[in-house]
């Protein structure tokens, strides 16, 4: 039988999942990675250690960078990305990602469209990962886990992540379209 | 009536939706926009959008990762 016309192919593999169920599935995860590792989980800040083990690694020194000052940032980066939970998790999520992709047939390598579209993404992701570390934290770790633990500090980030995300949009159509 | 090409790929949201929206208000009742994308959000948000609008829509699949949206305007 053609896997591509079975019914459960379809529903689980093929189509994308409701909102609910991804909401429901992130909200147990969330609170299984909370209740083992005694941490919320975050994405963005394990991104800044990324950057300074590739910093690192390129022959750079981040031993004088007030962000990884403190004791427990300085042990994370000596341990490594290996014994590091975050960046483990991290890695999980690209594969899983890419596996997603790859097993509903929908991988592609999409086109550059144009110059803009790099400046716009660099741009962007530039913003993105500075607000993020200014802010302590993205919409995974100040948002998503600052309200799911009661903190006023997430809705206080909700507030204002739309009020950017209407500036942003509208920047978007006058600027990039 | 008459059938128009959208194209969309590599573009991510929120632009193909944008364009849509745009490009839809210059087709007549009956007329079919037809919207190429290769970005899996837009797939979910573009039909959404069109079916709430109270436009028939189909999706086709094109290749891996590619899609059309046929949207006919009925109103």
């Amino acid at each position: 039988m053609d896997i591509k016309k079975n019914k459960y192919y379809k529903l689980w593999i093929k189509d994308a999942w409701p909102y609910i169920t991804g909401a429901v599935l992130l909200s147990l995860f969330q609170i299984i990675t909370l209740a083992t590792t005694g941490n919320p989980w975050g994405v963005s800040g394990i991104l800044a250690n990324w950057g300074a083990w590739l910093y690192e690694t390129a022959g750079g020194s981040v031993d004088k960078w007030y962000y990884f000052s403190s004791e427990g940032a300085r042990r994370t980066l000596e341990n490594g990305f290996m014994n590091h939970g975050g960046s483990l998790r991290n890695l999980g999520i690209i594969i899983g990602a890419l596996a997603a992709t790859l097993l509903s047939s929908g991988f592609k390598f999409k086109k550059i469209k144009s110059w803009k579209q790099i400046i716009a993404a660099t741009l962007g992701g530039l913003l993105m990962g500075y607000g993020a570390r200014i802010g302590f934290g993205c919409n995974i770790g100040a948002l998503f886990s600052g309200i799911a633990s009661l903190s006023l500090s997430g809705w206080v980030y909700a507030l204002f992540l739309f009020l950017g995300a209407i500036i942003g949009s509208k920047l978007l159509v006058k600027y990039f379209m | 009536m008459k059938e128009v090409e959208l194209d969309c790929l590599g573009e991510a949201c929120p632009i193909p939706l944008v364009k849509a929206e745009n490009k839809i208000k210059e087709l007549e009742i009956g007329d079919v926009l037809i919207v190429q994308i290769d970005h899996s959000c837009a797939m979910k948000n573009l039909p959404e959008w069109a079916r709430k609008e109270g436009h028939n829509v189909e999706i086709e699949e094109i290749d891996d990762g590619e899609w059309e949206i046929i949207i006919e305007k009925v109103k």
